[in-house]
């Protein structure tokens, strides 16, 4: 059987002749078919196997990729209606070093248009579902190779995670979903979207694959030019070497202290935190040290308006390029401007505008101080105090939500705390471009819920390693939604 | 309330347009955004806090030598171009003949 197996098991198999990457290929194939209707994980099913005979972890191996990073040759739409034609002509530097490594592609991923979003809900081509629940979302924006993995299509994934569009679906989906440290792996041929916060992050089942996959993609590219030097390191091999008995982590009162949300009548925001305390006391006993510790509260509430200016503003520039002159679909006019309007009135989504007329707003002369210029403050008082935090700790852990997968009809509160606080949080990892990683730590409603570390920046290997005893205390490894019953 | 003259107008200078629900839709949502924009005012002593545009300093950088790349043949550079004569991207005549 293939379907639900990790990059490791696979590996076992192809090299003792049990299989071989045609037949893995042939299965991840049928999956992907099986289920697009249903889940819409994909823009693009490839139903050709290539890969390149090279001696490495993942020669084989199958893989999607989404559909924000270039392909030559392979519709690459960023699931927006204005790059609904558009087949690259270079291959992002990700998809390069994957293929140069013997992986197989399986197919381009559905996202939220343009990779700015946090439902799956917004691609051109339909909204994507929970394998775990089909009622409810998998979130974004990195929705299809969540799925995708989720559903045990592939062992591994490829997203991208501006805010928190690949730890945030993975805590929906059941999955390790790791952010490296900022330009620890190039983004090069990646479609820019706010460029100071974009990072390129991993799908895996476990946190090995995930050490195997981010030591294929990491590295200094003369293409990007904020990737940092190699640290010349194996993360694979790392996680047999580094002890993490009296590894100090820290968590925030003020996200997921015990009693912040004593009153709240929520029963399932109850056991989300009640089901991470414990696990903070399984921690302990494995020779962690565990200390709760207080942060500005103003400030994390400001880290959703903060996210939302720097990130809108910065958009609104990296996509002034769709102008369907170059590529998508030409717009009709008697002037350049008109023609450039038309276009980009017809190729955006509502969603899409409204976010663009927010980073207009915060960019004009009156706004520039008060908002874009405040936001990139608090960014840094934020980054300023999480480094204070990290001199004494290790890192820090929090869960990625209050419980499992929102129901696509659910409605937030969008400025109470918890929504404010503990559903956006995540974004302090993007602002300081720290290492951040997701692993699943409970089930409600048979649904899971992942907890997140996050680590000192260029410390990703020691974050694995963290990650990897966490994974060990929880026991939720390799777990997948066994949906339609198909045993491939 | 913002008015939606002024969305409308700040959709303009992105070069676009929405329609009416769409612009009543985005008004609705200014209330709840502006209120959480409102958040980032209330940190004290923000005046004295220089902006930061980028995680961390990165000093893994040096300069290159200059090196013959990959470049694109003429039939790469066509491949998207959905209107092509000669060999070249053939946009619409824009320029007025009055100029």
């Amino acid at each position: 059987m293939y379907r639900g197996k990790s990059i490791v098991e696979l590996r076992e198999e192809l090299d003792s002749g049990k299989t071989t990457p045609e037949e893995l290929f042939d299965k991840a194939n049928k999956l992907a078919h099986e289920f697009q209707d249903e889940y819409n994980s994909f823009v693009t099913i490839i139903d050709k196997c290539k890969y390149k005979d090279r001696d490495t972890k993942l020669k084989g191996i199958p893989y999607a990729l989404k559909d924000n990073f270039s392909t030559m040759g392979i519709l690459t739409t960023a699931s927006s209606n204005i790059l609904k034609d558009y087949v690259p002509v270079y291959d992002a530097t990700v998809y390069k070093k994957l293929k140069n490594a013997g992986a197989v592609l399986v197919g381009k991923t559905t996202l939220d248009e343009l990779a700015m979003g946090g439902t799956g809900t917004t691609a051109h081509t339909g909204v994507v579902k929970n394998p775990w629940n089909k009622e409810c979302m998998i979130g974004g924006s990195s929705a299809g190779s969540a799925s995708a993995v989720a559903l045990g299509i592939v062992p591994f994934s490829i997203g991208s995670d501006t805010g928190d569009s690949v730890r945030k679906p993975a805590s929906n989906g059941g999955l390790v979903g790791f952010k490296p440290t900022y330009g620890r792996i190039s983004r090069y041929g990646l479609f820019a979207f706010a460029s100071s916060l974009d990072h390129v992050g991993i799908f895996t089942r476990n946190v090995r694959d995930c050490a195997i996959v981010t030591d294929i993609l990491k590295g200094k590219d003369i293409n990007d030019m904020v990737t940092i030097n190699d640290d010349k390191k194996s993360y694979e091999q790392e996680l047999e070497k580094v002890a993490v008995k009296g590894k100090k982590l820290f968590y925030m009162k003020e996200i997921c202290g015990k009693d912040t949300y004593k009153d709240n009548k929520d029963d399932v925001l109850k056991k989300a935190i009640d089901d991470f305390h414990n696990t903070v006391e399984k921690l302990k006993k494995e020779g962690f040290v565990v200390e709760e510790v207080s942060f500005d509260k103003k400030l994390l509430e400001a880290i959703y308006p903060t996210y939302m200016c720097i990130s809108c503003a910065e958009a609104t520039s990296n996509n002034s390029n769709l102008t369907g002159i170059p590529f998508g679909p030409r717009g009709e006019g008697n002037s350049i401007e008109e023609i450039m309007f038309d276009a980009r009135t017809k190729g955006f989504s509502e969603l899409i505008k409204r976010r663009f007329v927010l980073g207009s707003y915060i960019l004009q002369k009156e706004n520039q101080e008060k908002l874009f210029l405040n936001a990139q403050r608090v960014r840094r008082m934020i980054v300023d105090k999480m480094n204070e935090l990290f001199k004494e700790y290790d890192g820090m852990i929090a869960p990625c939500s209050g419980g499992p997968a929102e129901k696509f009809e659910s409605t937030s509160e969008k400025l109470s705390d918890r929504y404010l606080i503990l559903e956006n949080h995540l974004a302090i990892g993007n602002f300081g471009g720290f290492p951040s990683i997701t692993l699943p730590y409970t089930m409600i409603n048979d649904m899971p819920v992942g907890i997140n570390l996050t680590g000192r920046v260029r410390e990703d290997s020691e974050v694995l390693c963290m990650a990897q005893a966490i994974e060990n205390i929880t026991g939720l490894k390799d777990i997948y939604s066994k949906v339609g019953d198909l045993d491939v | 309330m913002i008015e939606i003259e002024k969305l409308k107008d700040y959709a303009n200078k992105l070069m676009f347009d929405m329609n009416d629900e769409e612009y009543k839709t985005l008004q609705d949502e200014f209330e709840i955004i502006l209120k959480q924009m409102d958040l980032i005012g209330k940190i004290p002593n923000i005046d004295k806090v220089s902006p930061m545009t980028f995680p961390f300093p990165n000093t893994d950088v040096s300069l290159r030598e200059d090196e013959v790349g990959d470049y694109l043949t003429v039939s790469e550079v066509l491949e998207n171009a959905k209107h092509q004569v000669n060999d070249q991207v053939k946009v619409p005549k824009v320029v007025n003949e009055d100029v």
